[in-house]
């Protein structure tokens, strides 16, 4: 997810990094687990986060193929808001700062 | 929801079990680290997350407890219509049933796709496990997010 290979994009970056820090927005990442059905993490997708059944079923196989996927983000207290709310539906999250 | 006289006398000691495990005083293990996991590998994040929101999720997650128990009445077969404030109880209910047996049982993605082996000491358990997923999938099928 989050392969940056390409040196020269980074090093343009590297000078604002300090100055764009409190703009990256907090990721909230679900992870793929054996127990949670399909169906009913697409349900929690679409209740949370008003997401289509199109989308939270895209966001719900992307879990189950890739072991996880990025379902919403925001300022910090968004992310620890939605983590929150998807601990509540027994579903595994974490947030992480975006690269 | 229907549920027979049996029916409901699992449910109901299913709610008591996690009941007792949301206690408190039971110790973290294994099934209480997948109902409460942590928010981040940072320790002093997760510690932040923690504090801000474990009593809650443990309150939400007691309350669910009472709330589907309550509505169970004390014995015999069960018939209630669920609003939409009982469908995300129950479903989170269930959910944290689900996880608690399953956590418990170690499944895999190989195990839950398997045809239960009567021979397994497991098996009873097992079938719990998917009988409160089909609750689950016939309550989703009743309802729209």
């Amino acid at each position: 997810m989050t392969e940056t290979t390409v040196a020269p994009e980074r090093t343009d970056v590297t000078d604002d990094d300090e100055a764009i820090e409190p703009d990256r927005p907090w990721l909230v990442i679900v992870w793929n687990d054996p127990i949670n059905l399909m169906s009913y993490v697409t349900w929690v997708f679409q209740k949370l986060f008003g997401y289509s059944f199109e989308k939270a079923t895209r966001l719900m196989l992307d879990v189950h193929h890739k072991g996880r996927a990025v379902v919403s983000s925001g300022a910090r207290e968004k992310a620890e808001m939605d983590c929150f709310r998807l601990h509540a539906h027994g579903l595994w999250a974490t947030m992480s700062k975006s690269d | 929801m229907e549920l027979t006289d049996q029916e409901a006398g699992i449910l109901r000691s299913l709610l008591d079990e996690m009941a007792t495990l949301l206690d408190a005083d039971v110790p973290e293990d294994a099934i209480k680290a997948r109902l409460f996991p942590p928010a981040s590998e940072d320790p002093q994040q997760q510690a932040t997350f923690a504090e801000l929101t474990r009593s809650d999720l443990e309150n939400e997650k007691r309350a669910a407890v009472r709330d589907v128990r309550e509505q169970l009445g004390p014995r015999g077969p069960v018939v209630v219509d669920l609003d939409d404030d009982d469908v995300g109880t129950w479903l989170r209910l269930l959910t944290d049933l689900r996880l608690a047996i399953g956590t418990r049982l170690e499944v895999t993605d190989e195990t839950m796709a398997a045809e239960i082996d009567p021979n397994d000491p497991n098996a009873a358990a097992l079938s719990v496990l998917h009988w409160l997923g089909w609750m689950t999938e016939s309550i989703l099928e009743r309802t729209t997010a």
